[in-house]
């Protein structure tokens, strides 16, 4: 694309070629909106050219010209022309003028009020064409000049015109920019401070360079900026991308604050001025903002996408005008290299390859020394005296020096109340801790104060002296840390902690408990309660940007808000075989279904408790209301549909038959009222063969002995009966009891219960009617007649068996019964 | 620890020298200068050492933006721990030769492999491990 600025060897611009300047033109103007977007320029450079182009008398200067007179982006650059238009003269004929500077002479879009009236009446511009004709072939003609001193003033210029096509200067540097401006004798007149020493006059400005390409320069002469320049600027600029270091100015600007902050944020203003005489080298340039697409047709992206980090201050400036990122610094060395031969861009490779020389030395090779500019040195040193241990360069954003630097609290959003900030600690140094009070549990935080002393007090020197050599620390802003912090933190927020952190909030409040049954009850501490910021529900749906007047919502998809890709429609289908298949499959998953319903509720009344707990006095009673209403339901789905008030069997079972309803039963029946959880029981009872069968696989039926247990235990003397009367059933069931676990613990529960019953209670009722004897004979009969193989072994054995079984039978089979059930007065 | 704590961050990691293992099987040490919330991860003086046996070879590459979805696991490493391995350092030009001679034998044993089985009838599908299609 740059083909015409990458000049023949041969071109010498007097030919005054118009067609071919035309044609430039528009691959300018096509090259140009690839790379920044139509509507980066923002004023219509084309007018101007048209107007300036006629103040030649219809000399078709074309791009350069049109540029040039851009140039001017404000009063006191344009004061460069000024001093420079007496200069161009001169120094035209001996400076090399990259190709370049008509590009960013073509690209500029700043508006060039000033130029006008400072050429004055067109003598300037007759003079800016010259240069540029002239210099053309100068750019050819390398290494022919040193630049004169005289030239500073608009070398500056030019510099800073190579940076950014599009940029428009801050306003915080245009005044220093003014006194640039003010000293056209400067030798080099750069914008930016260097670590380098000022460039012998022989070197063209070499602001666009390294600092590193400026020393290799100054070593080897101009020899190869011929080389550099001859080819398209474009090749050494692109991949460098690092805003260059200037030589010479270092003396007048290193006391300049400002100096750091452009140090670190790059130039981005280019003030594209007087189209300089110097040639300059276009090496190092910034790469397009990241906004602008670079492909062809596509529009710029004005909004900053997401992922980016905040904005240096100082380039807020521009952010109106463009999204301009600041510029990667590379700061590390860069030897020379003679460019590919394809122009556009450097690739990764190269790139690589031209870094890897200086990483073969090592981490810190010597030259690293001056990348530091003096600004930042002092503030090296005054961090360091501020008597801080680990002094690391504090960052160079902050002009004011590192020592009013402190730590920005964690973000904002949960606004809850922070520590002192230390007095003065660099990004990477572990601080003493900030207590966010209100996100850890107490314990938790008191663990990792006490974790974090410990490591403090061995981990305190070394540190320290490493990160004083580290000149690449701190490349990561403050800012950005926050930034990057923040979004972790709104991932942590959340409205119901109890919810999304059960785990943590469960673990920490049993390790308080365990603490404080350790401790005496005298000296504990009171309790301390978890606050955790409690975010309010935002409204998350996304509703579509909606443009008054017209038709339709525009809808942006992204990624809360995702496009609908497939339309999925569900069809059934109506296939009779299948239908029957399904059928059992249906009942199964309705049954899963009620137990799954069945066990959130549970699972919120078991947490009752704890929540009635931690809240506060208001809430308590519609918690307390919750609970029940929520106990009610559980009951509810227990229950037949036509009778209200009995537990139905059917339910039970079929909710028993499934592994999941087992576990919730035994769960569920220490919640239940007590005739309920009596219903329950005696269902089971009643139903024990069919579920002792269903079970076979599953062997989960003893997960119910407990609940059970608790529940024979609350029951009356006549209940009991029943229940013991239910689990005998028809005929030949107890004998399956008997073969079942379950079923022998449970009818030993019964027994025992019954037999602590008579025991403890002389007027009990159980006696009242017969039933109870009955029945009791009749297991022992058939607890005698069963085989010895078929009897499984229960959970445990009551102790008091023995004493029941004495009253009902005589000697002789009480002492077979102890054999065949093994149970003696210590069994258990 | 940092501006958190109780939760665990990159923050603190930073300015530090790592050794990260990238899901295409490279390793890579460098000084981590810059995160993002998606561990996007920004390496200086980053070198990749190629592991063949007990050797090892460095090659400098400068810059390295690591996407967070390749990271296998990163640690720090400790300055001040003595390094004494028994590796042995050898120069890129060896390391690289060896890492072919490798990947060769690997290739050479692959095939004669995927030969057994064909005569036998069976086959074993090449797994894909590059998520790509």
């Amino acid at each position: 694309m740059f083909r015409f600025q990458s000049l023949d060897e041969d071109c010498t611009l007097e030919e005054e070629d118009d067609g071919g300047m035309i044609e430039e033109e528009d691959e300018i103007n096509q090259f140009n909106d690839d790379t920044f977007g139509a509507g980066a320029i923002d004023d219509d450079w084309q007018e101007e050219h048209k107007r300036l182009a006629g103040l030649q008398g219809g000399t078709g200067l074309g791009a350069g010209l049109g540029g040039g007179g851009r140039m001017g982006g404000k009063s006191d650059l344009g004061g460069a022309f000024d001093s420079s238009s007496s200069h161009l003269h001169s120094s035209v004929g001996q400076l090399p003028l990259p190709p370049s500077l008509k590009f960013s002479l073509s690209s500029s879009g700043l508006p060039p009020p000033d130029v006008e009236d400072r050429a004055g009446e067109g003598g300037l511009a007759e003079s800016l064409a010259r240069l540029i004709l002239e210099a053309d072939p100068a750019i050819t003609g390398v290494g022919a000049a040193a630049p004169p001193p005289s030239s500073s003033g608009s070398s500056l210029s030019a510099l800073q015109g190579l940076e950014q096509p599009m940029v428009l200067p801050q306003p915080s540097s245009i005044p220093h920019l003014n006194q640039l401006h003010q000293h056209p004798h400067h030798l080099q007149h750069q914008l930016l401070p260097g670590p380098s020493s000022g460039l012998p006059p022989g070197l063209p400005p070499s602001s666009m360079l390294s600092y590193q390409q400026q020393q290799h320069l100054l070593r080897r002469g101009t020899a190869p900026m011929a080389q550099m320049n001859s080819h398209s600027i474009w090749e050494n600029s692109m991949g460098f991308g690092p805003v260059s270091i200037t030589l010479g100015m270092v003396t007048h600007m290193e006391d300049s604050p400002l100096m750091s902050i452009i140090n670190e944020v790059g130039l981005p203003t280019r003030p594209p001025q007087g189209r300089s005489d110097e040639g300059r080298d276009l090496s190092e340039r910034v790469p397009p903002p990241r906004s602008s697409s670079p492909v062809i047709g596509s529009p710029p992206v004005r909004a900053v996408p997401i992922g980016t980090p905040p904005k240096q201050p100082m380039s807020h400036a521009l952010n109106h005008q463009i999204h301009h990122p600041t510029a990667v610094h590379v700061r590390a060395p860069i030897q020379h290299r003679y460019p590919p031969p394809f122009p556009e861009r450097l690739s990764p490779n190269t790139l690589l390859n031209i870094a890897n020389s200086p990483l073969c030395r090592g981490p810190f090779p010597p030259g690293v020394g001056p990348v530091l500019s003096q600004i930042q040195r002092a503030q090296l040193l005054n961090s360091q005296m501020a008597g801080f241990p680990r002094g690391g360069p504090a960052p160079p954003l902050l002009p004011g020096g590192g020592s009013g630097r402190f730590f920005g609290g964690p973000p904002p959003p949960l606004g809850h109340r922070m520590g002192p900030p230390p007095p003065h600690c660099p990004p990477n140094h572990t601080p003493p801790i900030r207590h966010n009070t209100t996100h850890l549990h107490p314990q938790h935080r008191r663990m990792l104060t006490q974790r974090m002393q410990n490591r403090g007090v061995d981990r305190g020197r070394t540190g320290g002296d490493r990160r004083s050599r580290d000149h690449y620390s701190n490349l990561m802003s403050q800012k950005e840390k926050e930034w990057v912090t923040k979004i972790q933190m709104m991932q942590l927020q959340s409205t119901d902690p109890y919810l999304d952190d059960y785990y943590y909030q469960n673990y920490y409040e049993k390790m308080e408990k365990r603490q404080e049954r350790e401790r005496d009850s005298s000296k504990k501490e009171h309790t301390t309660k978890l606050i955790t910021p409690q975010v309010a529900k935002v409204e998350h749906t996304y509703r579509p940007v909606q443009f008054a007047g017209s038709l339709g919502k525009l809808t942006v998809s992204s990624v809360n808000n995702p496009r609908k890709m497939i339309d999925a429609v569900v069809t059934s289908r109506t296939d009779d075989e299948e239908k029957r298949e399904k059928q059992v499959w249906n009942k199964r998953r309705q049954i899963l279904y009620t137990v799954e319903k069945m066990y959130s509720l549970l699972l919120e009344v078991q947490d009752f408790e704890k929540r009635f707990v931690q809240a506060p006095e208001e809430d308590r009673e519609a918690l307390l209301e919750q609970h029940k209403s929520r106990t009610l339901q559980l009951c509810n789905t227990l229950r037949e549909k036509e009778w209200d008030d009995r537990v139905s069997d059917e339910q039970c079972v079929m909710i028993m038959s499934v592994r999941k309803g087992k576990r919730l039963i035994s769960r569920l029946l220490p919640f239940l009222p007590s005739p309920q959880a009596a219903a329950v029981v005696m269902a089971i009872s009643r139903n024990l063969p069919a579920l002792a069968k269903k079970d076979k696989q599953d062997q989960v039926l003893c997960w119910l002995v407990e609940p059970v247990a608790a529940v024979i235990q609350s029951l009356c003397s006549s209940a009991l009966t029943d229940l013991l009367q239910e689990l005998q059933g028809s005929e030949g069931q107890l004998a399956s009891v008997l073969h079942n676990k379950f079923g022998v613990t449970l009818l030993y529960l019964i027994l025992s219960e019954g037999e602590r019953m008579q025991s403890s209670d002389s007027n009990c009722q159980l006696m009242d009617d017969n039933r109870w004897t009955e029945l009791v004979f009749s297991v022992t009969r058939e607890l005698l007649s069963v085989p010895p193989s078929s009897l499984s072994p229960p959970l445990f054995t009551p102790p008091n068996l023995l004493s029941l079984f004495s009253r009902y039978v005589d000697r002789q089979r009480l002492e077979l019964l102890q054999d065949k059930l093994q149970i003696t007065s210590l069994s258990r | 620890m940092n501006y958190v704590p109780g939760t665990a961050s990159l923050i603190d990691d930073i300015d530090k020298k790592h050794l990260v293992l990238l899901r295409d099987g490279r390793t890579l040490i460098g000084y981590l200068r810059s995160i993002d919330q998606f561990a996007n991860l920004v390496f200086h003086q980053t070198v990749e050492r190629i592991h063949v046996g007990k050797k090892f070879g460095d090659i400098p590459r400068g810059i390295f933006i690591v996407r967070g979805e390749n990271v296998v696991l990163l640690g720090e490493i400790d300055m001040d721990k003595p390094s004494d391995t028994v590796l042995q350092q050898v120069s890129i030009e060896e390391i690289l030769e060896e890492q072919r001679l490798q990947q060769q034998s690997k290739q050479e044993t692959e095939k004669v492999k995927m030969l057994a089985l064909k005569d036998r009838g069976l086959s074993i599908p090449k797994a894909d491990n590059l998520d790509e299609y």
